[in-house]
């Protein structure tokens, strides 16, 4: 017990009357979309409750279906492996795009894979959302330029979460699973009226 | 690595209120050296015992705020958190006195809220659209 002291005074977390104001909270002054975090009404506590509910279930376990095309793939599966370990956020790949809520579109699109890929999509059942890993999903990138190559996958599908870099870390797309978790919550359907 | 022993050792060392917090939060029990606080009110801490912690987690961040997110570390303390720098930026010479006066505050990522950056363009459009111009008739003097 001679390094107790060493570990025993740790100061409290600090008070949020002590802090400077949050970036969030400043950006998101006088907005009509606090509804999550401030309800107006009886009615919209209760509906807001009920979405915060959906919302929570629904980051807790996103399955994303993986369209890996190219080099971003590798990451992808990087994702996956031990170091980043999306299972500790519910995440597990699922080969079938009836069971799964995310895509992951990591790599090229080419003309050619575009309609299977609109296909897929498809074929996911709602609520769904696509993560656009990697220049090339994003906006073409390298093959901007090509031919055969589509200039983003937005073209295709309305994505969600674009992560950017050739190919992004893996650290990088579990940022981006992070943005789109961040996106879940902030999901209000039952006030928007 | 996660055992009893090290849970009730790291609950005696940080106190049951600590440990309550870190189990929201970080999901583990850590103990260790605090190392710091920066302006957002984040506390880094660090535990070199490779007994008690494994290599790789050995230094760790608490987030001040409840949504908390990686980019509300600012700079400074990322690359002392990602082992970039070996000191913290309490400690470091080089970061405390090279640090330019001009560097605008840390501001995290706004993606979401009416902060988000949007795109914009500053060249002439290409394309305008036709307006036409006629002049009215009966005015012209001829």
């Amino acid at each position: 017990m001679s390094n107790r002291k060493t570990f025993a005074p740790w100061p409290a977390p600090a008070k949020a009357s002590d802090l400077p104001p949050v970036d969030t909270q400043i950006a998101n002054k006088n907005s009509n979309a606090l509804s999550l975090q401030q309800p107006r009404n009886k009615a919209e506590y209760v509906l807001s409750t009920l979405d915060k509910i959906a919302n929570w279930a629904r980051q807790g376990s996103m399955w994303p279906m993986t369209f890996g095309l190219a080099c971003c793939a590798v990451e992808m599966m990087h994702m996956a492996a031990a170091r980043y370990d999306q299972d500790r956020l519910g995440i597990v790949f699922r080969a079938s795009p009836r069971q799964s809520d995310v895509m992951i579109v990591a790599g090229t699109l080419t003309n050619k894979m575009a309609p299977a890929l609109r296909k897929v999509y498809d074929q996911m059942p709602e609520p769904r959302w696509v993560i656009s890993m990697g220049s090339c999903a994003n906006g073409g990138g390298y093959y901007h330029y090509s031919y055969s190559v589509v200039r983003g996958c937005d073209r295709i599908v309305p994505v969600d979460i674009y992560v950017p870099g050739c190919p992004p870390t893996a650290e990088a797309l579990l940022y981006g699973v992070l943005q789109l978790q961040r996106k879940m919550r902030r999901a209000r359907p039952s006030v928007l009226w | 690595m996660v055992s009893l022993l090290r849970t009730i050792r790291s609950m005696r060392r940080v106190g049951l209120r600590e440990w309550f917090r870190q189990m929201q939060y970080i999901g583990d029990a850590k103990s260790g050296r605090f190392v710091g606080m920066d302006e957002f009110g984040n506390r880094y801490f660090e535990n070199m015992n490779a007994e008690e912690e494994i290599p790789g987690r050995h230094r760790w961040v608490d987030y001040a705020q409840h949504e908390y997110n990686g980019t509300q570390v600012p700079p400074t303390w990322h690359s002392w958190l990602s082992h970039i720098r070996l000191d913290p930026p309490t400690e470091d010479p080089i970061v405390q006195n090279v640090t330019p006066h001009w560097k605008a505050p840390h501001v995290e990522n706004l993606t979401g809220t009416r902060g988000a950056f949007k795109t914009y363009n500053t060249t002439v459009p290409k394309i305008n659209a036709w307006e036409p111009k006629v002049t009215p008739r009966g005015t012209s003097s001829l």
